[in-house]
This record gives structure tokens, C-alpha cells and sequence, in this order.
């Protein structure tokens, strides 16, 4: 499992049905991997597009003498794209910046446990985020952008699927480490008996 | 009660290890909520906080370092710095410091120039006989002078955090000479422990090599003039500049150097998504998190109470450098400017510091903060590009902490080190 070796801490629960549930635990990683790369893929495209963009404006400004005056606003559009979906990816990768260290001082098991805590407390957030930003596009959705002609609802999309992504990448990687934890711990008290 | 909630939720989310940018988001949701506000405002906030015009800048510098880290760039700048420097004793330390002088120049990131120039130099300093701690420490404290030689994003993110205001042309002038002093301090340094170990020199390669080497390297550089002499002359906005700046870099390792291959391309802009991500929705939960720490007046709060401490400028600074070492060794750079500039740069401003030097001296110290555990991502990077153990690698890096250390308290005392070239160009 990728995200399993990305944190190189958790592995795939092993009691029950090992079989099957190793296999839902592998196709829901790889969902989850594969909607990883469609937000780091839309993000990259945005950026590029945003360099493309805006060299036909510097172009347009100092050479043709003509400024296109929808490059800003659109910029100002992609960059919400390349951040906050962008930023979803790094939910799933953990890349994002973080004080790890507190946690890695508590030793095992509490380590995981505050680990899994962390995940969804960032879980929960992706859920009020998700829904305070689906109402900002509702308000949003009689206005348009100035320049672009397309509804201000698309400025804070991404910013809904920020929250929808975490939501469901840092959800499901602290829900697995907590079965994880249990698995554990009737592990030791099988072993203890 | 809601600022003990807002830093209550911040300080526990952090020692959770919830993502420093979600920690500021959750807090700052929180602490709306305590107030009676609707918690769609923590995301308008947000949202806002990210739709600034000269922010854009920041992921074309991204783009831009990355393209160059990918593109080649390094090998030519590592051989014209060997050229000039090299054949002073312990030459490929000096080597190291004076391209990192020049390859922090163009990208902007520390991180960017230990991954491109710690690959190249630090094996080759080890097969010529130098420690591989050295070789090290070297190349991790010296990539810190590329944070203030400009261009840097992050002297946008210090300007951006401090609310606009802050002229961006100025502070990249600010941060030259302060680059500079920094990579001298460390080669003297650098020039003291290779007599110590009796580290060998290279020899000079002639003036024709020299010339070479140089015709080499200067395409490169030249994306470090176009950005920031686009900047100083008013041709070009930061942002313009900054798109201008990646174009080029992208034009010239593609045709002219012709060493960017299309994975590498991917591989650039993949990077500078993830880069880019991860310190724009800082800056956008910061702003949320700002709002409050305003709101409830804490720059004002921590005034008065270093003020009742002493009323001494020059203690108050040292006591906000030790303060800011200190957070700088449990958290990352990009947070810090976004947390620590709106509490203190109104104390700096109170006891009469230009806020640009205020600028140079936030980031030389948050940079030293990027080599120092427990958090160092600089110090991680190095050790891991030139496989070294941090402890063998902290055993030995005292001479280049002291060397920063110097550095930082010039730049903190000495306001003519930052504000003298600035002052010029007014």
C-alpha cells in the first residue's frame, strides 16, 4: 500500500478474512493514489497554463502593445487551483510542513494514536471546510468574475474540493490506523494469553 | 477566552503534528466560531488571502528554481565558482559557498540548492579528501544566502505578511549585501577549519578555462538579472518579472543548453506544484489566523510586555532573535514569516527599526533555523544528499552556526548593511 509506505509505520490489518480485507484495503489505496495524481495532475496543468498565460501577457503588454486584461483575473483563478488542490495531494503524500516532533517523542503506541488523532481532526476540518465553501458557492453562483464571465462559484471550488480531498484522504488513513491500533492490541493480548 | 482558544487549538493541533497550515486554519475556525462569526469567514479569509496579485510571483519563482534545479544549470555554475575560487586552500569549500551565493540568486531556495549543487560537490569533496561532514555543513549553512539574495519568495511571503506596504524592489536590494556577508562569514570559517585539517586547494585552471566557465554560467545568471533588474528598473512587476524569469529559464535549459529532458519538465512542475501548494494555503489560513491575532491585539500585548522587560532596543532585538532561533529549530520558515511578522514587526517598528532591515534580519534568522534539529529541513536534505548521520554532521558544524550567528548580528546592529544599497536606488 503506498500511503502504508509513505508513513512507513502502518501495515495492512491482518485478522478476519486476511484475504479480502487485504484486497478492499489495496483497491481503496489505489483509488485513493489515483485521485491523488488527477489533483496533482490538474494542479501542474494550472501551473503551467499560468506560465502560458501569463508570458502571452507580457507579450501582449511590452511587445504587441496590447494588454490582455483577462490574464489577471484568470491567473488569479488558476493559483486558488494550484493551491488548494495542490494542497490535497499533499494531504494524501504528508508532505505538507508539519511538527512531527512532539508526537515521535511519545514512543509507541501513543505516537500512532495521536497520529490517527491528527488525521481526523484534519478529517473533521475537511468536512467544515467543504461545507462552508459549498455555501460561499451558492452565494456565489448569481455573480460572475469580472473579465472571465463565469460565475465567482469557481474561485471557491477548489477550495471545496481542498476540503472533500482531505476529508477523504486524511479520514481514511486515520480510520485504517486506528483498526490498525486494535489489530494490535489483540494481537499482544492473544500473545499475553 | 478567544485568543486562549485560538492559540489553545493551534499549540494542540501542533503537537498533534496536524499540518502547521490546517493547525492555523483549524484555530483560526475555532476561535471564529467562539466569536459568533459564521465559519464560512475562516474560508473567505482564505480564499482572499491567496487572491493577491504580487503572490503570483511565488509560483513562478518556484517554477523557475525548479526548471534550473532539473535543467542542468548547477554543473555550470559549480565549474565557473571552481575557476575562481577554487584554488584557495580548502578551494571546493569556497567552491560550494560561491555557487550557492550564485545558484541562490537565481532560485530562491535553499532546499533547491543543496539537491542540485550537495549532489555535485559534496561526492567530489569527499573523493578530494574532505570529511563528508564537512563536505556537509558546508554545503547546508551556505544554501541559507540564497533565502535573502534576491530573488526570493520568500521576501514576497515577508512582505505579503506584513500587510503590504513593504516595498519588494527594496527588500531584494536589502538582501544582497547580507548575502554576501553571509557567505563570506562562512568561508572564513570554512578557510579556518580546512587549515585546521589541512584540506587540499585546486589547482588554477588558467584564464582561458576561466573565461570558459564563465561563458557558460552566464545565460544562467542572467535570469537572476532579469527578474530582479526587471524589478529595480520599473520594466516589470515582481510578478511579471518572476513569469518572465521562468520563461526564460525554460527557453534557455531547453534550446540553449538543450539538458531538459521532458521527464525532468514533468518532474520540475510536479515539484513546484507541491512547493507551491503547500506555501500558498500557508499564506492563505495565515491570513485567517492574522486577522485574529489583531483582532485580539496580541502584537500590542507582546509589546508591552517586552517593554516592561526592558526598553532597551538592543535587548528587545536579541530577546526577538533568540525567540525566533528558538521557534525556528521546531517549525519550517514559510510558517514562521507568516506567524512571527505580524507580532513583531510592530515592536521593531515601536523601537524604530526599518521594517526592510526588520525583513533581512527575520529571514537570516529563520534561515540558521533551517539548519538546526530538531526541525531543519536543510540540515535533513544535506545529510540525506550527502549521506551523513546528523549527529556526525552537528558534531562538526559548530564553526559555520558561530559564522551565521555573526552574520545575523551585523545584520541585526548594523542597519547600513541592509539599508545602505536600497537607499541608493531611491
Amino acid at each position: 500500500m503506498a500511503f502504508v509506505r509513505a508513513t512507513g509505520r502502518f501495515q495492512t490489518p491482518r485478522v478476519g478474512n486476511v484475504s479480502e480485507e487485504t484486497q478492499s484495503v489495496g483497491a481503496l489505496t489505489r483509488t485513493l493514489n489515483v485521485l491523488s495524481k488527477i489533483c496533482l495532475f490538474a494542479s501542474s496543468f494550472s501551473l503551467v497554463l499560468l506560465v502560458v498565460i501569463f508570458g502571452w501577457l507580457v507579450f501582449g503588454r511590452y511587445v504587441l502593445n496590447v494588454t490582455p486584461t483577462w490574464v489577471e483575473q484568470l491567473s488569479l483563478l488558476l493559483v486558488g487551483y494550484i493551491t488548494f488542490v495542490g494542497s490535497a495531494t499533499g494531504v494524501r503524500e504528508n508532505s505538507h510542513l508539519g511538527v512531527t516532533l512532539f508526537r515521535e517523542m511519545l514512543g509507541s503506541p501513543y505516537c500512532e494514536i495521536a497520529s490517527a488523532l491528527a488525521d481526523l481532526i484534519l478529517a473533521a476540518f475537511g468536512v467544515v471546510m467543504m461545507v462552508a465553501c459549498l455555501e460561499l458557492m451558492q452565494f456565489g453562483w448569481s455573480t460572475d468574475l469580472p473579465m472571465l464571465n463565469i460565475p465567482e462559484s469557481f474561485r471557491t471550488l477548489p477550495a471545496f474540493l481542498c476540503g472533500a480531498f482531505s476529508c477523504l484522504f486524511a479520514g481514511t488513513r486515520g480510520v485504517l490506523q486506528i483498526i490498525q491500533l486494535f489489530h494490535t492490541a489483540d494481537a499482544s493480548d492473544e500473545r499475553s494469553l | 477566552m478567544g485568543l486562549a482558544i485560538l492559540l489553545g487549538a493551534f499549540g494542540g493541533c501542533l503537537l498533534l503534528g496536524v499540518p502547521v497550515a490546517f493547525a492555523m486554519g483549524i484555530a483560526a475556525a475555532s476561535a471564529f466560531f467562539y466569536e459568533g462569526f459564521p465559519l464560512l469567514i475562516t474560508f473567505q479569509r482564505t480564499i482572499s488571502g491567496i487572491s493577491v496579485f504580487s503572490l503570483l510571483a511565488i509560483p513562478f519563482f518556484v517554477f523557475a528554481g525548479e526548471i534550473m534545479l532539473h535543467g542542468g544549470i548547477a554543473a555550470r555554475l559549480v565549474r565557473f565558482a571552481s575557476a575562481l575560487v577554487g584554488h584557495v586552500r580548502g578551494g571546493l569549500a569556497s567552491v560550494n559557498i560561491f555557487s550557492s551565493m550564485l545558484f541562490g540568486g537565481i532560485s530562491g531556495s535553499a532546499v533547491a540548492d543543496i539537491s542540485a549543487l550537495g549532489s555535485l560537490l559534496i561526492p567530489v569533496m569527499k573523493e578530494k579528501g574532505y570529511s563528508g561532514d564537512y563536505a556537509v555543513n558546508v554545503t547546508v549553512t551556505s544554501s541559507i544566502a540564497g533565502i535573502v539574495i534576491p530573488p526570493s519568495h520568500n521576501m514576497i511571503i515577508f512582505a505579503v505578511a506584513a500587510g503590504g506596504g513593504i516595498s519588494i524592489s527594496k527588500l531584494f536590494l536589502a538582501g544582497v549585501v547580507p548575502g554576501m556577508l553571509m557567505c563570506i562569514c562562512l568561508a572564513i570559517a570554512a578557510y579556518a577549519v580546512a587549515i585546521k585539517r589541512n584540506y587540499p586547494a585546486e589547482p588554477f585552471p588558467g584564464w582561458r578555462a576561466a573565461l570558459v566557465a564563465a561563458g557558460a554560467a552566464i545565460p544562467g545568471l542572467i535570469t537572476a538579472v532579469i527578474i530582479v533588474g526587471g524589478v529595480l528598473s520599473g520594466v516589470f512587476t515582481v510578478t511579471e518579472s518572476g513569469a518572465f524569469g521562468a520563461i526564460y529559464a525554460l527557453a534557455l535549459t531547453v534550446f540553449a543548453y538543450r539538458s531538459l529532458s521532458w521527464t525532468s519538465f514533468v518532474t520540475a512542475v510536479t515539484s513546484a506544484v507541491r512547493t507551491t501548494s503547500m506555501v500558498m494555503i500557508l499564506i492563505g489560513f495565515a491570513s485567517a489566523f492574522a486577522y485574529l491575532l489583531a483582532l485580539y491585539q496580541v502584537p500590542t500585548l507582546l509589546t508591552n510586555l517586552l517593554v516592561t522587560i526592558s526598553d532597551n532596543p538592543i535587548i528587545i532585538l536579541l530577546m526577538i532573535n533568540v525567540m525566533l532561533l528558538m521557534l525556528g529549530m521546531i517549525m519550517d520558515m514559510a510558517a514562521l514569516i507568516l506567524i512571527c511578522t505580524p507580532i513583531f514587526l510592530p515592536i521593531a517598528r515601536e523601537i524604530g527599526m526599518d521594517p526592510i532591515q526588520f525583513g533581512i534580519m527575520l529571514l537570516v534568522n529563520l534561515g540558521l533555523g533551517l539548519c538546526t534539529p530538531p526541525v531543519g529541513t536543510c540540515l535533513f536534505v544535506g545529510c540525506a544528499v550527502g549521506k551523513v548521520k546528523i549527529e556526525q554532521a552537528l558534531r562538526t558544524i559548530w564553526p559555520f552556526y558561530l559564522a551565521l550567528l555573526v552574520a545575523l548580528i551585523l545584520v541585526t546592529y548594523v542597519p547600513a548593511i541592509s539599508l545602505t544599497l536600497p537607499a541608493m536606488f531611491d
